[in-house]
């Protein structure tokens, strides 16, 4: 462990959260805690509410009951560009780059929240934007460098392969020097080899910029190798928290995942 | 070949930022604006006044609604409205004695105002729903202008534009009619160009490519639609204020009708969407292919002893220029601007293809 872990204060609190839709409930009571400088891991089967549950973090499906709270403040019901502007950044599962646009204005999307984006600052971009623009690519040429991904900078993002398309989209949620960082299934898709490159990542991530990661996954051999703790999610309600060794072991777990047969062996 | 990038090194941000980062551009450029600025020297003055000038603001009116449509990815159907509220608005406030640059930038912020109330409204549905409510603009603004006398000073009337005065000096020579155009589209050009590389261009591209993961990065959609609506619509008004002082010299609602429209559309569409070098193209097709055309058409007719009925030689020209959009469009789906970018991508590294560029 990097940081020293501090029980104090967490970074998110889910506090019963409830979300349905029409007569499905989607998230049945989560309580979730993820404490500073930890990579909590999110598991559950397809349709378990693993997304979700990020989408009620990130603003976009408001929990219809029970409260979400970052660094101890209440962020319930919060649009999601307000939620970016606190600290929370966040991977799609299925990618969610900007295409026509190069790798490096993607990565530098990813500033936005530090930018002051105008009209007038646009028109007279020599006296105005220019010193801006330069400090924000300093930023973004850090996390390039961070992510290795110098030799694609200048690529448009609609041609890349699938693999460096996951890991522009992390450098657009670093950019952003965010404390906490929802990824939403990093590694599907992967083979071996691109999946080790990206727990690395994960875990130089947390250790060098101080970011509390979310991470949501379905192979459970990156779950048990790089996670703290973890939740796991079936049909939206919890049926396991804790250390990963413990969690994976439980008879629930096993049963959800895996399916009732197992449990006996 | 033609181009080289090999062996051009940047040390700063800066100057990879820069708006040419590539020598050859900056000659090109450098050659361009001098042929643009000397043209009054050279060109026979009906030239000038009837194909130069109407092509300079058209393109300005282009890159304007690209700006909409290319980089935030909202249609507008009612661009020629917007132009027409900016042409009203600066020959009524020229005639109440408002000097003509002041009443110009005036003339924008009004299109830009009803542009934003408007938004306000239409910006609440996407896509074909949101084509459709700013077609409503186009039909409520041709109401209007026509319809209230205070504005258009009657249902058939037409009103004679005073002559521009720049600091108290009139312009009335040709010359100086096509340097205001001139000057008014590169402004705009520079705009566009800057839009390329801030903040505030790549919000408008998120925006269009994925809403959702806009949001998630910080960027408020709704915030930045509206702000491209208003700048598009200023760009607008300026463009008809100035389409009106330099070129009609009086104004009718004919003028900005919807037919008006949907060439200006025409224009950004085949000029490519997105692209700056392409809103030039894309104008001075829509403006001139009638015209050549037309002439191509009669001189092949000449030269093969054809008799063609008049109406023959009306229409043959229209439906030859529709058929060349459309044989355009299938070639190059983005426009004559990404025709010229692949001329260019393949001139970059001429003779040798297998090179990435």
């Amino acid at each position: 462990m990097a940081l020293a872990e501090d029980t104090s204060n967490p970074v998110l609190e889910c506090r019963s959260v409830e979300r349905r839709f029409g007569g499905i409930v989607a998230l049945n009571g989560i309580d979730m805690e993820i404490r500073r400088g930890e990579i909590f891991g999110l598991v559950g089967p397809n349709g378990c509410g693993k997304t979700t549950l990020t989408n009620a973090i990130t603003g976009f499906y408001p929990p219809q009951r029970g409260n979400i709270l970052f660094n101890g403040n209440d962020i319930t019901g919060i649009a999601p560009h307000k939620v970016a502007t606190l600290g929370i950044a966040r991977t799609f599962q299925n990618l969610a780059l900007f295409n026509g646009m190069s790798v490096l204005d993607n990565i530098l999307l990813g500033r936005h929240t530090h930018m002051k984006p105008g009209v007038a600052r646009t028109a007279l971009y020599w006296w105005l934007a220019r010193s801006d623009e330069t400090a924000n690519r300093a930023v973004v040429e850090d996390v390039i460098d961070f992510l290795q991904l110098e030799s694609v900078r200048d690529e448009l993002v609609d041609g890349i392969p699938i693999g460096l398309k996951k890991r522009v989209e992390l450098a657009r949620a670093l950019a952003a020097e965010p404390n906490f960082l929802i990824l939403d299934e990093p590694m599907a898709g992967m083979n071996q080899e691109e999946k080790e490159y990206m727990a690395r990542f994960i875990l130089d991530a947390r250790d060098e910029r101080n970011v509390t990661v979310l991470l949501i996954e379905h192979h459970m051999d990156v779950i048990t190798g790089i996670c703290d703790r973890m939740l796991a999610l079936n049909y939206g309600a919890m049926i396991g928290s804790g250390k990963p060794a413990d969690v994976v072991a439980d008879p629930r777990v096993v049963e959800a995942y895996i399916g009732g047969a197992h449990v006996s062996r | 070949m033609l181009y080289r990038k090999a062996g051009i090194f940047h040390t700063d941000y800066a100057a990879d930022r820069a708006l040419f980062p590539i020598p050859a551009d900056r000659w090109t450029i450098g050659l361009l604006l001098l042929i643009a600025a000397t043209a009054p020297l050279y060109m026979n003055s009906l030239y000038l006044s009837s194909y130069l000038l109407p092509w300079l603001v058209w393109t300005a009116a282009t890159l304007g609604l690209n700006l909409i449509l290319g980089w935030a990815g909202q249609f507008h159907l009612g661009y020629a409205a917007v132009m027409g509220i900016g042409a009203y608005a600066a020959v009524h406030a020229v005639r109440t004695g408002i000097p003509w640059e002041i009443a110009i930038v005036l003339a924008g912020f009004t299109a830009a105002v009803i542009g934003i109330g408007f938004a306000f409204a239409a910006l609440r549905v996407k896509g074909l729903y949101l084509a459709l409510s700013t077609l409503a603009l186009q039909f409520v603004m041709d109401w209007t202008i026509s319809h209230v006398q205070a504005i258009s000073g009657g249902t058939q009337a037409t009103l004679q534009a005073p002559d521009i005065r720049l600091l108290g000096i009139p312009i009335t020579s040709d010359a100086g009619l096509y340097y205001i155009a001139l000057v008014w589209c590169l402004l705009v050009t520079s705009f566009m160009l800057n839009l390329k590389r801030t903040a505030l261009g790549r919000a408008l591209v998120a925006v269009r490519e994925k809403d959702y993961a806009a949001a998630v990065i910080g960027v408020n959609s709704f915030y930045f639609k509206m702000v491209a609506f208003a700048t598009s619509s200023f760009i607008g008004g300026v463009t008809g204020a100035i389409l009106i002082g330099t070129f009609y010299h009086a104004v009718t609602p004919e003028q900005f009708s919807v037919d008006v429209s949907i060439q200006a559309l025409a224009m950004v569409i085949v000029g490519g969407l997105g692209s700056i070098i392409g809103s030039y193209f894309g104008a001075a097709f829509i403006l001139l292919m009638p015209g050549v055309m037309n002439s191509f058409i009669s001189w092949l007719a000449n030269l093969l002893g054809l008799s063609l009925s008049l109406e023959t030689l009306a229409h043959l020209p229209q439906a030859l220029y529709g058929a060349l959009i459309i044989v355009f469009l299938l070639v190059e789906p983005l426009g004559l601007g990404k025709i010229y970018n692949n001329i260019r991508d393949y001139l970059l590294v001429w003779p040798f293809g297998y090179v990435k560029k």
